[in-house]
């Protein structure tokens, strides 16, 4: 189970979330994605991407404004 | 991997205004308290540029800002937060068992604060473009990318309306689709003048979306004339749903009740119809659904819930766990018949001693302690043994029944 990191610090949407949807071919079942980011929109649409397409999100506030999104992909 | 268990006082689900004020109350009585957020905190209000009507900000405050401070508020008073969508909820029991993917969270009282989700229009390809493929619910969210591009916006709501104003700032064209004839929209008189007169603003009356049509991201919206049935192809860069909300309940369905919609109906302390389970904010079946509101819901919710909790204490220590028989006497102090019938009970309590505990239940105060043990009407006694109620006189005058009842188990 590999681990993958995103830097996605002082992008603004939707690049974060594409930049996750162009990384994400490149994993496999049980891998996980963390993406950090710094700009609170992502925290809306890139955990909601990921749940709708059955995978699992945890986000953790790293400090005031700055969130790292983990992503763990569904086999 | 295996499940975590953690233990808390209050489970609070869903971070909005609702749910964000009942942590503070929760937080701030000292209780463990662990919020589940999905996203962001802060809930739909994130959603709107300004927000103008928020008392206390006389100069309009943007809706992730105002939040921000809520946020900020709850941790200073050490609530958890567990930005992670609750996968399953067990309510039913004493003890609530909230789980995320990776942890169990065994909580003694929950407040639903789950809020909403924006409704969609069903229309033929939606699906295929929904998060930022072109269709969007939040415009103080994506704005900045549709400048000097060309957006849809669906509905004529305060939220619509207001929203689609926002977006003339950086979109070179907006139109809005409504589905009333010309001149009508449902928002407010306000909104709907500065809307009437923006020249950047295009109204398409008598519409609602056929299609959503488009290669990797959104380029055209069929809409059709209500009236006529005529379809008519729109391009465009982007398009904003902002038509309605639907209660986001699914996880309680079949425990909490729920109208037709799937709203929760509450009481007037925000109790659900399950004990130690508590609903706050536009989940709730209510009139108006506004930050102003989802506070007030909040802060009785959380005093609800800690009500509960202490009452829930008092009833397990002092009245269902005493190590000797215990009777419990449910009264009125107003009452003559009750009072007199008190010094029978502490004439009771001394011929007794060691071997009984007296416990004296104020039914004007704690009406509802006397009614975990089945008593509704003051006077009336119970006699509690090994956690249960082993004997209850009802509507007594005296205390022989009891007596004779306590004899009989201390032999």
């Amino acid at each position: 189970m590999a681990e993958f990191s995103l830097d996605a610090l002082g992008e603004a949407c939707p690049i974060p979330l594409l930049k996750v949807q162009k990384k994400w071919p490149d994993l496999k079942g049980g891998d996980v994605l963390i993406i950090h980011i710094d700009h609170s929109c992502a925290l809306k649409n890139i955990p909601e991407w990921a749940r709708k397409e059955g995978h699992n999100v945890e986000v953790e506030e790293v400090e005031d404004g700055v969130w790292d999104i983990y992503i763990e992909k569904t086999a | 991997m295996a499940k975590q268990r953690e233990y808390c006082d209050v489970a609070v689900i869903g971070g909005g205004a609702a749910g964000l004020t009942a942590a503070i109350y929760c937080g701030r009585a000292r209780l463990k308290t662990v919020l589940f957020e999905k996203a962001l905190p802060g809930g739909l209000a994130t959603y709107t540029s300004e927000i103008e009507n928020y008392p206390g900000f006389p100069e309009a405050i943007p809706g992730t800002a105002l939040m921000k401070l809520f946020e900020k508020q709850a941790k200073r008073f050490g609530v958890e937060f567990k930005l992670t969508a609750v996968k399953q909820a067990d309510l039913t029991g004493g003890e609530k068992v909230i789980s995320t993917f990776r942890t169990d969270y065994v909580a003694k009282a929950v407040i639903v604060a789950s809020g909403g989700k924006p409704r969609l229009t069903g229309a033929i390809g939606e699906e295929s473009f929904l998060y930022d493929k072109g269709i969007s619910f939040c415009a103080t969210c994506d704005a900045a990318y549709y400048t000097g591009k060309k957006v849809l916006v669906v509905g004529s709501g305060d939220a619509a309306i207001e929203e689609a104003m926002f977006l003339t700032k950086f979109a070179d064209k907006v139109q809005v689709s409504v589905i009333h004839d010309r001149g009508i929209v449902d928002a407010n008189e306000v909104a709907k003048e500065h809307a009437f007169a923006n020249p950047k603003l295009e109204f398409i009356w008598n519409t609602v979306v056929d299609e959503f049509r488009g290669g990797e991201r959104l380029q055209q919206v069929v809409l059709k004339n209500i009236k006529t049935g005529e379809l008519s192809p729109v391009d465009v860069d982007g398009c904003f749903l902002f038509i309605g909300y639907l209660p986001d309940t699914d996880l309680f369905k079949g425990q909490v009740e729920m109208d037709g919609r799937g709203y929760i109906p509450t009481d007037d302390n925000m109790a659900t119809n399950l004990p130690g389970v508590f609903a706050v904010g536009d989940v709730r079946v209510k009139g108006l659904r506004q930050v102003a509101t989802a506070v007030g819901d909040g802060a009785v919710g959380g005093v609800a819930a800690e009500r509960y909790l202490a009452e829930k204490a008092y009833f397990d220590e002092q009245i269902m766990g005493g190590s000797c028989p215990t009777v419990v006497y449910c009264w009125n102090p107003t009452d003559p018949v009750c009072r007199s019938l008190m010094s029978d009970v502490e004439k009771l309590k001394e011929k007794y001693r060691e071997q009984v505990k007296v416990v004296n239940v104020d039914m004007y105060k704690a009406g509802s302690l006397a009614a975990r043990l089945g008593i509704q009407q003051a006077p009336a006694l119970a006699l509690v043994s090994d956690r249960a109620v082993a004997y209850r006189a009802l509507e007594c005058t005296d205390v022989r029944a009891i007596e004779a009842e306590l004899a009989k188990m201390i032999g």
